[in-house]
């Protein structure tokens, strides 16, 4: 199963890694389920684990309905949520989310994302960003390079695994290089 | 974020007694702390965040023993408190303790017989004198004023707004007493305070704002002057969260309008 191998190769990650989770748009749905299988139940449902859900494609409320499915509890994972507003969809806020008024507030995502590491200290945390796609509709490249530039040093320093979703054919070369650049390593989960 | 980029500390670090303010982002751009006896002017237009800044000063430094002072001049004690309750860094019996002491100004205008429209040269002293007792009086190391623009509406001369502001600061120094003098101002480019004077006297300028990008507004924080320190004179983007103050450099990447 994809997600058993993906898994897998995030626990071989030495602390403080950012990953590249690369989805195929042919088969979306699928390698999305498995990504959300592999971070939010299999590596941060491990002991002592937890995850931080960078919501910018599906609202959080979407994101957590798919992770009850999993049986994922609420006090293993949170969210920063940086669509529902946009969107116009935030009528009922989940109680384990907090809400960024827009994907194009940066540092506020970066502040949220600190604001949860310090609320929650935990030793294994996870950080998942879905997804470098979405983001680059709503910013610049030179202002999202930055972005991951600064967060993933940060979360780095505090041994913190991050994990990037993106999708195949919907990032640009540029794109391409800036993640290279930020990365340690690149998961393709169709290859898995 | 926990590592602030621009921050200089080490360079000339230790050279001055630092003051804490407990905000570790803040802490961390002026090369670990306010130096002890420094009186900081906090600038900004309303909604910026001075006042929570001031107070999470004052809380940060209780939690060490280091005793608070907050002079409230625009807000009643009472209400201030109530929402610093909603402040997950905040406990009430730092104040039942006396660790903080919230004065209400408008309240010890009335017993110095104070409540004219302009004060004098003899108030004035008056005034700063009460400030000096209140401090000794209450141990404080730690004073907020909120806010200096309050008080001067009081004083209309400039030489009198320099007199009190430069009085104001060497009493408090004299008591060793770190000062946050609280200053609301206009958007815009222009004067970091309303007379244009204060921030030549004090010792160190937080300026407070909001940047806009595409439309959303971001509120940010400068250190613009800082005597007896070094310190970045990046921008940063600030939260306001219920753990306290948190901050992110101001990414430089898109376009940005100053407000």
């Amino acid at each position: 199963m994809a997600s058993t191998a993906v898994a897998d190769r995030l626990r071989a990650m030495a602390g403080g890694s950012a990953v590249a989770l690369r989805l195929r748009p042919e088969s979306y749905a699928d390698h999305y389920f498995a990504a959300l299988n592999a971070t939010l139940r299999e590596v941060g449902m491990e002991t002592q684990g937890q995850t931080i859900f960078v919501s910018v494609t599906n609202p959080a409320s979407l994101v957590w309905s798919l992770a009850q499915a999993l049986d994922v509890p609420a006090e293993r994972l949170s969210f920063v949520d940086a669509i529902s507003h946009t969107m116009m969809n935030y009528r009922d806020p989940l109680p384990n989310a907090t809400y960024v008024e827009s994907p194009r507030m940066l540092e506020n995502i970066m502040l949220r994302v600190e604001y949860l590491l310090r609320k929650n200290p935990n030793p294994r945390t996870i950080v998942v960003i879905d997804s470098v796609n979405t983001l680059a509709i709503h910013n610049p490249p030179d202002l999202l390079s930055e972005f991951f530039h600064i967060l993933l040093n940060n979360l780095k320093s505090r041994q913190v695994l991050t994990v990037l979703l993106a999708v195949y054919d919907e990032t640009n070369p540029d794109l391409d290089q800036m993640l290279s650049l930020v990365v340690d390593e690149t998961i393709d989960v169709s290859a898995n | 974020m926990s590592a602030t980029p621009g921050s200089i500390s080490g360079a000339f670090a230790g050279a001055l007694e630092r003051c804490r303010t407990g905000i570790e982002g803040l802490d961390n751009i002026l090369s670990g702390g306010v130096p002890k006896g420094n009186t900081v002017l906090v600038a900004g237009n309303v909604g910026t965040g001075k006042t929570t800044l001031s107070l999470e000063f004052l809380v940060r430094g209780a939690e060490v023993g280091e005793k608070g002072l907050f002079l409230s001049v625009t807000e009643a004690s009472t209400r201030l408190i109530q929402n610093l309750s909603t402040f997950e860094f905040f406990r009430q019996e730092l104040v039942h303790e006396g660790r903080i002491v919230f004065v209400d100004v408008p309240v010890l205008y009335e017993k110095l017989g104070l409540n004219r429209d302009e004060l004098t040269s003899d108030d004035i002293d008056v005034f700063v004198r009460t400030i000096e007792s209140l401090a000794r009086e209450t141990g404080a190391s730690r004073v907020v004023v909120d806010s200096l623009t309050s008080i001067l509406y009081r004083i209309r001369q400039p030489e009198r707004v320099r007199d009190f502001v430069l009085k104001l600061s060497q009493v408090l120094n004299r008591n060793s007493c770190t000062t946050l003098l609280v200053s609301e101002i206009g958007g815009g480019p222009g004067p970091l305070s309303p007379h244009g004077v204060e921030e030549a006297i004090v010792d160190g300028v937080i300026l407070l704002g909001n940047t806009r990008r595409q439309g959303d507004i971001l509120r940010v924080l400068q250190v613009v002057k800082m005597r007896g320190t070094p310190h970045s004179r990046a921008q940063y983007v600030i939260e306001l969260t219920p753990i306290g103050l948190l901050m992110a450099p101001h990414l430089k990447g898109g376009r940005s309008e100053e407000r």
